[in-house]
C-alpha cells in the first residue's frame, strides 16, 4: 500500500537544497514526514525490498539515483523483489 | 480558421539524454536516426503553435492533487528541471500559445470534459528531450497537454479516444489562421523503477504499431486496455499515442522507426499519422 509520506520524502528530495541537507543528515529531514517506524528504518538502511511496495516506481528510481547508486546495481537489488521471475513471465506472455 | 497539419509521436527517455555522450554507437545512431526522421517530417508542416501530449515525471503534480488531463492555458511554461538536460536544452522559458490552450480548455468544458489547467507547467524530458534530439530551432509555442500515466487509477483509453477527438475539434474550430501540429511523446514499453528495467516488451509494441497502423478505434480501446496492465509502468504512456491517433481522425499512422532499445531501457519508436482532412 502505498505511504503518502514516503512517497512525500521521495518527491520533495527532487530539489537540490534538500537533497544536500538530507546527504548529510538524514534524521534530521526523515523527523519531519511522519511515518511508521518500520519504513522509517527501510529509509534508513536504503532497503528498497522493504521500500518498493510502499512508494511509486519512478519515486524510487529518482531516490536511489539522488543517493548515488548506479543503474546496474539499482537493477539487481530491483530482481530481488519477491514475484520479479513472475512479473516478468506476465510482461513477456501477454497478449 | 486554425488547421491540423500533422501529428506525431516520438519515444523519450531520460537516459537518452543523462547518457548521451557515453551510448554505444549503434544505440545512439538508431536514436538519433528516429529522431532526425521524426523531427524532418514535423517541419515540414510549418507549425505556428505545437501541441505535445506527455506524462508529467513528478515536476508539477503530487499525490496531494493529480489530474488525469491538464492543459497548459500560460503566455509561458519552465523548460526543463532535470540537470542533465538543462545543459543540453538551453531553455529556461518556453513560450507557450495561451489562446489556443484556453480555446482547448473552453472546447473540452463545453462538450462536459473537465480536465485540469495550469497557467505555467514545468516541462520535464517529456516534453523537452523529443525537442532538443529533433533539433527544432526556434520552438514555436507550445500547448502542453499532461496525461497522468505515473501513478493509478489512470485515465482510459477509450477516455484518451475521447481526448484526441475533442482536441481536433477544438484545433479546428479556433478561429485564428493558424498551423497546428501535435506530437504524442514517451511509450512504447519501458520498465522504470521495477522488476524488469532494462527489459523492452516487444510484443507488446509490436501490438501497439499494428494496432495504430489498422487505424480501428474500438480495437485500439480494447486490446491496449487491457495489454497495459500486463507489461512495464512506463507502457502507460502509449495513452498519450492513443489521443494522437484520434486526434488525428483514427486513420492509421506510418511507423518511421522502431527498435527495442534496453540500453536507454525503452522500446523506442517513432510515427506519423494520417491526418483526416
Amino acid at each position: 500500500m502505498a505511504d503518502y509520506w514516503l512517497n512525500k520524502l521521495f518527491f520533495d528530495l527532487q530539489q537540490p537544497a534538500l537533497s544536500s541537507e538530507y546527504k548529510k543528515d538524514r534524521e534530521t529531514v526523515l523527523s519531519r514526514y511522519p511515518m511508521s517506524g518500520e519504513l522509517r528504518r527501510a529509509v534508513l538502511a536504503d532497503d528498497l525490498v522493504a521500500l518498493a511496495p510502499h512508494v511509486n516506481a519512478y519515486l524510487l528510481r529518482f531516490y536511489f539515483a539522488i543517493l548515488g547508486v548506479k543503474d546496474q546495481e539499482f537493477i539487481r537489488r530491483l530482481n530481488e523483489l519477491p514475484g520479479t521471475a513472475k512479473s516478468k513471465e506476465q510482461a513477456s506472455n501477454h497478449g | 480558421m486554425a488547421r491540423l497539419v500533422g501529428v506525431f509521436a516520438a519515444s523519450h527517455g531520460p537516459v537518452i539524454a543523462r547518457d548521451w555522450d557515453s551510448l554505444s554507437p549503434p544505440t545512439r545512431i538508431l536514436v538519433e536516426q528516429g529522431f532526425d526522421k521524426v523531427g524532418q517530417q514535423l517541419m515540414m508542416t510549418r507549425p505556428d503553435v505545437l501541441i505535445i501530449v506527455s506524462p508529467d515525471h513528478w515536476c508539477n503534480f503530487f499525490l496531494n492533487n493529480f489530474p488525469a488531463f491538464c492543459v497548459g492555458i500560460g503566455d509561458e511554461h519552465d523548460g526543463p528541471p532535470e540537470p542533465f538536460l538543462k545543459t543540453r536544452f538551453n531553455h529556461p522559458v518556453l513560450a507557450g500559445h495561451a489562446g489556443l490552450g484556453r480555446h482547448i480548455l473552453d472546447t473540452a468544458l463545453e462538450r462536459d470534459f473537465d480536465p485540469s489547467l495550469s497557467h505555467r507547467l514545468t516541462l520535464d524530458h517529456g516534453f523537452c528531450l523529443p525537442l532538443w534530439r529533433m533539433g527544432i530551432d526556434p520552438v514555436p509555442p507550445i500547448v502542453p497537454i499532461v496525461i497522468n500515466e505515473v501513478d493509478p487509477p489512470m485515465p482510459t483509453m477509450r477516455r484518451c479516444l475521447a481526448w484526441g477527438s475533442l482536441l481536433k475539434q477544438a484545433i479546428e474550430s479556433y478561429p485564428q489562421d493558424l498551423r497546428v501540429a501535435v506530437l504524442a511523446t514517451g511509450g512504447l514499453s519501458h520498465f522504470i523503477g521495477e522488476p524488469g528495467m532494462g527489459q523492452i516488451d516487444e510484443r507488446f509494441d509490436r501490438t501497439c504499431i499494428e494496432l495504430f497502423e489498422n487505424g480501428d478505434p474500438v480495437k485500439i480501446a480494447a486490446t491496449l486496455e487491457h495489454d497495459v496492465r500486463h507489461t512495464g509502468n512506463g507502457g502507460h504512456e502509449v495513452r498519450n499515442w492513443v489521443v494522437a491517433h484520434a486526434a488525428a481522425g483514427n486513420q492509421g499512422f506510418e511507423l518511421l522507426s522502431y527498435a527495442p532499445l534496453e540500453e536507454i531501457y525503452v522500446g523506442c519508436a517513432f510515427a506519423q499519422w494520417r491526418v483526416a482532412g
